[in-house]
């Protein structure tokens, strides 16, 4: 028999899948991503592709993001972007 | 003799946005609702000459183009109308909330806690916010107490209960409670007035118009013999929730509806009966209301029983655009009927199962196993691909 916690069993509601989770980057002097800290700080051997996301202009809080794919000198692939609202980057899984 | 009192709060869905934002005030304001894929006017600003009540938008914007389009958020006029009623509960038993914004008291009896109409009158306007600038008419029958507070001054109240046909002969048709259509059908038929419907016989009304004929000729005459209806207590039974992001897919609407459904079913609030139906609505980023009823034949008693219809119901009625809250308030139980527990051993493996993560998040407090659910896997935007959403139940 299962004891009764005496807590309000609730299903919560949906939760979001791959939240993008701030990281720390040291950029370079274009402002291109040149180290990134996972467990320790990691060289930028090379970014392979970039793109832009704007969307949701038409509500009060837009969405802006440049996104990197980079290769590091550990050979471990990762996709960054930097917000373009508040000017801070993240790391995602695409 | 039957004797009401109507309570009429002109312009209530207008007054109710006023509350939430002041700073309409003196601005031409239109409050538009979705009807299928209509929009039709709910309400409007004072002054708004030829503006009526389910007048189809673009006919209402020819007529003020410059109004400010509002969308109607119907969860808070209900909710504002309920509280309303509560209170006007307190001063007499019998209470019927026809419409938003109009309540009918019933004053029969009521002599002895309040000898005079005055005293009455005075105890009901004490509860009403003053905000809604409330109407007070007194007459025989429900119409009668209708266009009595109607015709009361603002503010003030009204008792017709003698020369009703001197008064009826004035009133225009507009005040009927019929269809926009049949109105305007009046209108084409030269009768604006009761007075001009009360001298026909029946039988060419009833002829056009059906039933409602009937009633029209009836009420041109000022009988109504509608009885009150007062309010049924209940418990309602509602839950919303917010989605993580604005979303279009009808696979978004549908996990947050089941996450509703699987808090619905997991409280202590249906006491064991089943859903027999619910009203799913929701609210789009621009504040518009969307909602539908969904009905089952017989009382469901688990999440995927009730998501079937409500994925059909969905379907048949698109959303008018990007949802940001989707609610489900249940307004029909059942006693439902539990079924034979299935032969196959892989059905009952599943059951089994099902039966040990309830009891697991029973004990945790929460929902602790999930599955992964696309959303929008088209999404230009990672983190609105997919969602965690609770297991089935």
């Amino acid at each position: 028999m299962v004891e009764d916690p005496g807590k309000a069993l609730r299903a919560h509601a949906v939760r979001p899948v791959n939240v993008p989770r701030p990281v720390y980057v040291k950029e370079d002097e274009h402002g291109l991503p040149a180290a990134v800290r996972l467990s320790r700080l990691q060289t930028v051997a090379a970014i392979e592709d970039r793109w832009r996301i704007d969307d949701e202009w038409w509500r009060g809080a837009p969405l802006a993001r440049l996104y990197y794919a980079v290769l590091l000198d550990s050979g471990q692939r990762l996709t960054l972007y930097r917000d373009l609202i508040d000017m801070r980057w993240y790391r995602q899984r695409v | 003799m039957m004797r009401v009192l109507c309570v009429l709060l002109p312009h209530f869905p207008l007054a109710c946005e006023l509350l939430k934002s002041p700073g309409l005030k003196d601005r031409p304001v239109v409050i538009v609702y979705t009807r299928g894929s209509q929009k039709l006017v709910l309400d409007h600003s004072g002054g708004m000459a030829g503006l009526q009540r389910d007048m189809p938008l673009q006919q209402a914007l020819s007529l003020a183009g410059d109004a400010e389009l509002v969308h109607a958020d119907m969860p808070y006029y209900q909710y504002s109308f309920g509280t309303i009623l509560d209170l006007l509960e307190e001063k007499s038993p019998v209470v019927e909330g026809a419409e938003m914004g109009l309540a009918y008291v019933g004053l029969d009896g009521m002599q002895l806690l309040y000898p005079e109409d005055g005293i009455l009158i005075g105890a009901l306007r004490e509860v009403i916010p003053r905000t809604f600038a409330a109407r007070i008419g007194i007459s025989v029958n429900k119409f009668l107490a209708y266009l009595a507070a109607l015709y009361s001054p603002v503010g003030g109240h009204r008792v017709l209960e003698d020369g009703l046909e001197d008064f009826l002969n004035e009133v225009p048709c507009d005040v009927l409670p019929v269809s926009l259509k049949t109105r305007n059908r009046l209108r084409n038929f030269g009768l604006r007035t009761l007075g001009r419907v009360a001298v026909l016989p029946p039988g060419p009304l009833q002829s056009q118009f059906g039933p409602a004929g009937k009633r029209i000729w009836e009420l041109a005459r000022g009988y109504d013999i509608t009885p009150l209806y007062p309010r049924m207590m209940q418990q309602t039974i509602e839950e919303n929730t917010t989605l993580p992001a604005v979303a279009v897919s009808l696979e978004a609407i549908l996990a947050a509806a089941e996450s509703l459904l699987a808090r619905i079913f997991d409280s202590s609030a249906l006491k064991g009966k089943g859903i027999l139906s619910f009203v799913l609505w929701t609210r789009g980023w621009d504040a518009e209301h969307w909602e539908r009823s969904v009905r089952f034949k017989e009382p469901i008693l688990s999440v995927r029983a009730a998501l079937t219809r409500t994925r059909h119901v969905l379907e048949s009625f698109p959303q008018p655009g990007p949802v940001e809250q989707v609610g489900i308030r249940i307004t029909g139980l059942g006693c439902g009927v539990d079924r034979q527990k299935s032969l196959f051993p892989e059905v009952r493996a599943r059951d089994h199962l099902l039966d040990d993560i309830r009891q697991l998040e029973f004990q945790m407090g929460g929902p602790c196993v999930f599955k992964i659910k696309e959303i929008e896997p088209w999404s230009r935007i990672p983190e609105r691909r997919y969602a965690l959403t609770p297991l089935d139940r």
